[in-house]
């Protein structure tokens, strides 16, 4: 036991210095830096407006062109429902889901839902934290997105 | 938990039911009660802190899970010490010692349901290639891995508990007893549980999403084990299996002393005695044999009895009974030469 937990930390290890750290298993923040980054949104005022002809606008639209900027990654957008969006996140045919999601969205096993970059009083009046929704376990990709959300969008409001 | 006063006398009254407790053991004891209350505040600290910093690695998970069995050791201790302390009642007239055993087979139950739990719970993560996400986590304008703070958090609780198990073992022996010897087990262990998770998280940081699964099959491995061998000697010992080591590993060598004890004085023939463990103290049945059919006078009992339960203050609950040849119906085994044999050889090894 105590050689398995020594190879394994070792595996661990090397692997942590051939690579960024953390890593991504399938490689997104790599394939997109450069390239293209694929995101999914479906409308949700005044997060995501979605109109035909022209590129989805909106809050968290901009956030995300900006974010791929920085990525030096043109957006390729994909318009659905949510549900035909994060399924499509599942099976790596998108980098990110955005759509007015919170903190209180229920695709957590699907999806690696981002920190909270903001929190705004829902229409109850309750706090609400709001997320966007990243492919589960790329953590390159997703602490890269998050650093970017708390270091440059932290409790902005729509 | 009062303070060493100044010197008081031989065991200062404590008992477990009328067994009066040596002086050693009755330190003993008051220290294992002081142990167990700085398990439980370490515990509250240790399970807050990994709770805060756990986020989605299953490995963090188990280890969390972990934390939280790891209260109902120390708490059956207590309850168990306190309840074995009273006197026997007419309703109980063996006293209260049982509630030692009742105690083991509760914590045993809890890891082995915890355990089996956690090992479908990783096998399945396993299985299912579940990729565990973990983000960053943010302390004001600070941005880091998420992955950092939980390695620190294992590394802070995983060294604690190792010197509390340490400190325990050497008391579980001394007291012959078995829930606070499952408590310094499990403690001991606890640096498995730590570094399984650190691997596992480090691993998460590498890319290999498989790590923090088989890291955590690793740790619910060891938890479902625990549970088991547990289970196991909590078991036996609640069915009146034979007095045993307080590990359970070999036959108690008192057994062979009692009888070796008797069979010096010299009216008597031959003797052999049945000798279940009651939890901290021995519940023994002296058959002896006295020398040419001659019945022994009420004396010459009442010395057998005290030269018996003078050997050690766990024999106190013992009984003398004359009988004209060892009844095999109530010592199984006193026909074959083996049975003798392993027995003391079981006696020899301590």
């Amino acid at each position: 036991m105590r050689r398995t937990a020594g190879l394994l930390l070792t595996a661990a290890l090397l692997a942590g210095c051939s690579g960024g750290f953390p890593a991504d298993p399938d490689g997104t923040l790599e394939r997109v830096t450069g390239d293209a980054l694929r995101v999914g949104v479906t409308a949700n005022p005044p997060w995501t407006e979605v109109e035909d002809g022209v590129p989805p606008s909106g809050l968290e639209a901009e956030i995300v062109t900006e974010f791929a900027e920085t990525l030096d990654a043109e957006v390729d957008w994909t318009t659905g429902s949510e549900e035909t969006l994060v399924g499509d996140l599942e099976a790596g045919e998108l980098d990110l889901v955005i759509g007015g999601l919170t903190g209180r969205s229920p695709w957590s096993a699907q999806a690696a839902l981002t920190t909270p970059y903001t929190t705004v009083p829902d229409e109850h009046g309750e706090p609400e934290p709001h997320v966007m929704a990243a492919p589960l376990g790329e953590n390159a990709f997703l602490v890269r997105l998050e650093t970017f959300l708390l270091e440059q969008h932290r409790d902005v409001l729509p | 938990m009062s303070g060493r006063g100044p010197a008081r006398g031989p065991g200062d009254g404590v008992t477990f039911g009328h067994t009066e407790l040596p002086e050693e053991q009755s330190a003993a004891l008051r220290r294992a009660i002081r142990l167990a209350w700085a398990t439980i505040a370490f515990l509250l600290v240790g399970v807050t802190l990994v709770y805060l910093v756990m986020g989605s690695s299953q490995a963090m998970k188990a280890a969390w899970a972990e934390d939280l069995l790891s209260f109902i050791p120390p708490v059956s201790f207590l309850v168990a010490v306190r309840f074995a302390r009273r006197r026997p009642t007419t309703a109980h007239p063996y006293g209260y010692h049982r509630s030692v055993g009742v105690g083991h087979l509760v914590a045993a139950a809890a890891l082995l349901t915890m355990g089996t739990f956690l090992v479908l719970d990783s096998g399945s993560g396993l299985l299912a290639a579940e990729h565990p996400p973990v983000g960053v986590m943010h302390l004001g304008d600070h941005v880091f891995w998420a992955g950092w703070p939980m390695i620190g958090a294992m590394v802070l609780t995983g060294i604690p508990p190792v010197l509390l198990g340490r400190a325990k073992m050497p008391l579980a022996r001394t007291l012959h007893d078995r829930v606070l010897y499952a408590d310094a087990d499990m403690n001991k262990a606890d640096w498995m549980t730590a570094l399984g998770s650190v691997v596992g998280i480090l691993g998460i940081g590498a890319g290999l999403w498989w790590a923090d699964s088989a890291a955590a099959l690793f740790i619910s491995v060891s938890i479902l084990r625990d549970g088991i061998s547990n289970l196991r000697v909590a078991a036996g010992a609640l069915m009146d299996a034979r007095a045993t080591t307080v590990d359970g590993d070999e036959p108690h060598p008192l057994t062979g002393e009692v009888d070796d004890r008797l069979r010096a004085l010299p009216w008597v023939e031959d003797a052999r005695s049945r000798v279940r463990d009651q939890g901290h103290v021995f519940h023994v049945e002296a058959f002896v044999v006295p020398r040419d059919g001659r019945a022994p006078t009420l004396r010459e009992l009442a010395e057998a009895r005290e030269a018996a339960t003078a050997l050690d203050w766990k024999v106190q609950d013992l009984v003398v009974v004359p009988v004209e040849q060892l009844p095999e119906e109530m010592l199984p085994g006193v026909a074959a030469a083996e049975g003798e044999d392993e027995r003391r050889a079981g006696a020899g090894r301590r």
